[in-house]
């Protein structure tokens, strides 16, 4: 009984005004990470059409693995694949953290809203490491420069 | 008596209240403001070093005559002026990130909903002007093309 009254008292409900927020929120995060997979999809398709003259000329850009046209071209793909997968990532986080809350919204469903969330939460984890490795990057180009 | 209207189902305004934020939920919340403010906070060095970088990098002179000079110098100005931009840009947007970072790790801790409600509205700010500069930029990229095409 005792816990009951504890729980509810912890908790704090999504108000009117708070609603509406959010609301608005996930619409324009909806269009962001929608204007993001277009994007995304577009420069994936622009690569692999392009892929046959790409390869050579970047693979000419590195010396010593000029002559080994395969291990350039799997290196170059390696390293698309990996910015694809964490964009990709980030921007259906963030796709699913607009579908989710809307639905917990409407539905009044509280494990919906919970994992809206969690997709948020996941969401700037990814940003916050990849915001961590840019500023070191920068940093490290500081002490180049000077 | 006739006249008047008894509302027979509950309005959309009573259905908010049956969204709470548990300890699950407002753990999660307060996992994102952290992150987020990590975000903000290394944009803003990062924006700071980039700064530091345009206005006393090495430069290196183009020619040593005269209009070499001058094109270095219009160079360099145009380069402060665009990163000036830039950062100034920057900073606006991700300030809304970090009071949302802020406004809402206070609101989950003190369980007050005004602060969270302000710490929402910041990232609903955020993501909107993100939103507004991609139409923007994406209008002016357009608007180049098709000018380069007319050419």
């Amino acid at each position: 009984m005792e816990n009951n009254q504890q729980d509810s008292f912890l908790q704090m409900n999504l108000d009117y005004d708070g609603g509406n927020i959010l609301r608005e929120t996930v619409r324009w995060s909806r269009f962001l990470s929608i204007v993001g997979i277009v994007v995304l999809s577009i420069c994936l398709l622009g690569f692999i059409m392009a892929g046959k003259y790409l390869i050579p000329a970047f693979s000419r850009l590195m010396p010593g693995v000029e002559n080994i046209e395969n291990l350039a071209g799997a290196l170059i793909m390696g390293v698309i694949l990996v910015f694809v997968a964490i964009f990709g990532f980030l921007v259906y986080m963030l796709y699913r953290f607009s579908v989710l809350i809307r639905k917990g919204i409407e539905h009044q469903d509280q494990i919906v809203f919970a994992e809206g969330m969690k997709c948020l939460k996941l969401y700037f984890l990814v940003s916050g490491i990849l915001a961590v490795l840019t500023l070191l990057g920068n940093l490290l180009s500081l002490t180049k420069l000077f | 008596m006739e006249n008047q209207q008894i509302p027979t189902d509950s309005s959309s305004l009573d259905n908010f209240f049956n969204i709470s934020f548990d300890e699950a939920t407002r753990g999660q919340i307060r996992k994102a403001a952290q992150w987020a403010r990590i975000c903000a906070l290394c944009t803003f060095i990062g924006y700071g070093v980039s700064l530091i970088v345009t206005f006393f990098g090495r430069q290196t002179e183009l020619t040593e005559t005269e209009s070499g000079i001058q094109i270095t110098s219009a160079y360099r100005a145009g380069a402060i002026l665009g990163s000036l931009l830039v950062v100034g840009i920057g900073v606006w947007i991700y300030y809304f990130l970090y009071r949302f970072a802020i406004s809402t790790a206070k609101g989950m801790d003190t369980m007050d909903s005004i602060k969270t409600n302000e710490g929402f509205d910041s990232l609903r700010r955020f993501f909107k002007i993100v939103g507004i500069l991609l139409i923007i930029g994406f209008s002016l990229f357009m608007l180049i093309m098709l000018l380069s095409l007319l050419r």
